[in-house]
């Protein structure tokens, strides 16, 4: 039941892969990383999260979007857009009790979609976003000032840098939960106490974490769908 | 958003947790950082991209916002320093 199993999902622009987890009858929930860099620290992570949430007789889906993970759609021609327009095909195509689980930057991709509730870990606007990627890139330039342009590693295109920094909203409409760790100020439904692996230098998992966010979505869930 | 801190101790443990957190380091290994431990070029897991995610979560856990043209060499050169500068930033 804790197996996951290859599938995709088709949107305007093409076909996509996914990894499904657990049971496929029952809510469903489609998992958003991060985008970019973020992406590669917290893959495992997430993977742990829906795992312990199968078990929780939850069934999910880890998406690749237009220009991510094993997209066709190379990073350099990946636009927000295309990914909110994927994100809410896949909606469509899961049904009406699909709920969104979205890390970090991964928030601005579930904007657009009818969903019956979204669960954010620590979600991050476009412009915040921005100021990490042109961080990033200041900090590698100083290191290896003719090594590639780009940030970490992804070429990240005008267009799509200005779709970011546009991308200050999160969906307003329907219900969602706000979660953060215990050492961001900001405010939330909930706090736990973790450390946050997107920003880690070296990738790594928390599993002790990731089960207690995988009771926290199942039990919200629970309350959406009552 | 308002973050009140009653003084540099408490910018001190943030910044020493921020390190463990983004670094990997263990808890006893930053615990028994002083003043004038060795920062950037000292530590293999400081690297340039590590210094610009433990600046950012510096940012996000303080409330302070750092410009670039503020981030030099002697700010990162060991703890004591970059605790007087997140405090110069936070105790404002």
């Amino acid at each position: 039941m804790t197996g996951a199993c290859f599938d995709s999902y088709d949107w305007a622009g093409g076909r996509e892969a996914m990894l499904r987890f657990g049971p496929r009858t029952g809510p469903v929930v489609i998992a958003a990383l991060p985008l970019f860099e973020e992406a590669n620290r917290t893959r495992q992570f997430v993977v742990t999260i829906l795992r312990a949430l199968a078990a929780h007789g939850i069934g999910s889906v880890l998406p690749d979007f237009p220009g991510t993970g094993e997209s066709l759609v190379a990073t350099r021609d990946a636009r927000l857009g295309h990914q909110i327009d994927a994100y809410s095909s896949l909606a469509q195509m899961l049904g009406v009790r699909t709920y969104a689980v979205s890390i970090r930057s991964g928030a601005l991709l579930d904007t657009g979609a009818a969903l019956a509730g979204r669960w954010h870990l620590a979600p991050q606007t476009g412009g915040d976003l921005l100021r990490d990627l042109e961080r990033t890139r200041t900090a590698a330039m100083r290191s290896e000032p003719l090594g590639e342009s780009g940030y970490a590693g992804n070429v990240v295109s005008r267009a799509m840098l200005t779709e970011l920094r546009a991308a200050t909203l999160f969906a307003t409409h329907g219900r969602t939960r706000i979660v953060r760790l215990d050492t961001d100020p900001r405010a939330a439904d909930r706090k736990y106490t973790g450390s946050p692996l997107w920003r880690r230098s070296e990738p790594g998992s928390d599993v002790v974490l990731a089960q207690v966010l995988a009771a926290d979505i199942s039990q919200w869930i629970a309350s959406c769908e009552d | 958003m308002i973050v009140i801190f009653e003084g540099t101790s408490q910018v001190e443990t943030t910044v020493r947790a921020v390190l463990a957190d983004i670094l990997g380091l263990s808890a006893d290994r930053v615990a028994a950082f002083t003043a004038d431990t060795p920062l950037f070029g000292a530590l293999p897991e400081l690297d340039s991209m590590a210094v610009a995610s433990v600046l950012t979560e510096l940012e996000d856990r303080l409330g302070i916002l750092i410009e670039d043209d503020e981030i030099d060499g002697e700010m990162l050169e060991t703890f004591g320093a970059l605790v007087t500068f997140a405090a110069g930033k936070a105790l404002v």
